[in-house]
């Protein structure tokens, strides 16, 4: 990886109920699916700024489940389920959104993959049921914390990765 | 936002703007981690994360009712300010008060020319 994109996420907001969120990892598009879809790297990511992770479980399969829950400094609890509606390796996965602390919010979320000359490109859409499920959506720090430990997990893999090889030879 | 950006004393929890937010945010009084995210431009995980810095340093207070953590501030703790801005209080007082004794001493002088 060369580029450092941290904080570099792009968020548009298409229509009343979808937020999409594009950003670019210098790594392959393998890498970067299972960053998102394999639970020993997403329980290294998706908590944005270190909290303790309680629970990292993915059963990545149509119809299979995820949890992920965070514990915040202050020992607030954040959950956050859903099912799989599609699972596609390396490309797209689709599945439902919950997040215990917006009782009534529910959203299908996309993740999409597309790699050029080796930089892979996530397409994150949620849509929400509502718009009212939407407004709550108004902080972005999470998420760009959220990728940049993406970023940062890819990086040490990819160091890894070339560790190994080298070890190989 | 590094973990390793420990703060043991007051003057650093405050060298962060988002955590001056909070704190001015409990001006008014005690408020719940839920409505301080509601006011600020901070997720939860963030103010979640500010709130322990300025717990630390016992900038801020936290009680437990049921379920909800309510916040408040602990003036007591703002007196390291005070005392590090007494100093340039003084010091500024004494510099005025020689301007003064100057702009004294320009009237006398004017007042004896006029004579």
């Amino acid at each position: 990886m060369t580029a450092d994109r941290r904080g570099r996420a792009v968020i548009e907001f298409p229509n009343e109920l979808e937020i999409v969120i594009t950003r670019t990892f210098d790594a392959p598009i393998q890498l970067v699916f299972d960053a998102f879809t394999k639970p020993e790297h997403v329980r290294k990511t998706f908590a944005p700024y270190g909290e303790t992770v309680t629970e990292c479980s993915i059963d990545l399969r149509v119809g299979g489940n995820y949890h992920f829950v965070m514990v915040t400094d202050d020992g607030t609890e954040m959950s956050f389920r859903g099912t799989y509606l599609k699972v596609e390796p390396p490309t797209r996965t689709v599945e439902t959104w919950i997040f215990d602390g917006w009782p009534g919010v529910e959203a299908v979320e996309t993740l999409e993959l597309h790699e050029t000359g080796g930089a892979t490109t996530l397409t994150w859409r949620m849509a929400f049921r509502d718009k009212a499920g939407r407004d709550h959506m108004k902080k972005y720090d999470g998420i760009e914390a959220n990728l940049d430990k993406v970023e940062e997990l890819l990086r040490s893999l990819l160091a890894g990765g070339a560790a190994r090889g080298r070890a190989g030879r | 936002m590094p973990r390793s950006a420990t703060t043991s004393d007051v003057f650093n929890a405050v060298a962060d703007a988002h955590r001056r937010e909070i704190l001015d945010a409990l001006i008014t009084g005690e408020r719940a981690v839920g409505a301080l995210v509601d006011d600020l431009s901070m997720s939860q995980p963030q103010v979640s994360k500010h709130l322990r810095v300025l717990s630390e340093v016992g900038l801020v207070r936290c009680r437990a009712v049921g379920r909800r953590r309510l916040y408040r501030l602990e003036p007591a703790r703002l007196r390291p300010f005070r005392k590090w801005l007494a100093k340039y209080e003084k010091a500024m007082n004494a510099r005025l008060e020689r301007v003064d004794d100057y702009l004294k001493e320009l009237q006398r002088q004017a007042g004896r020319h006029d004579s």
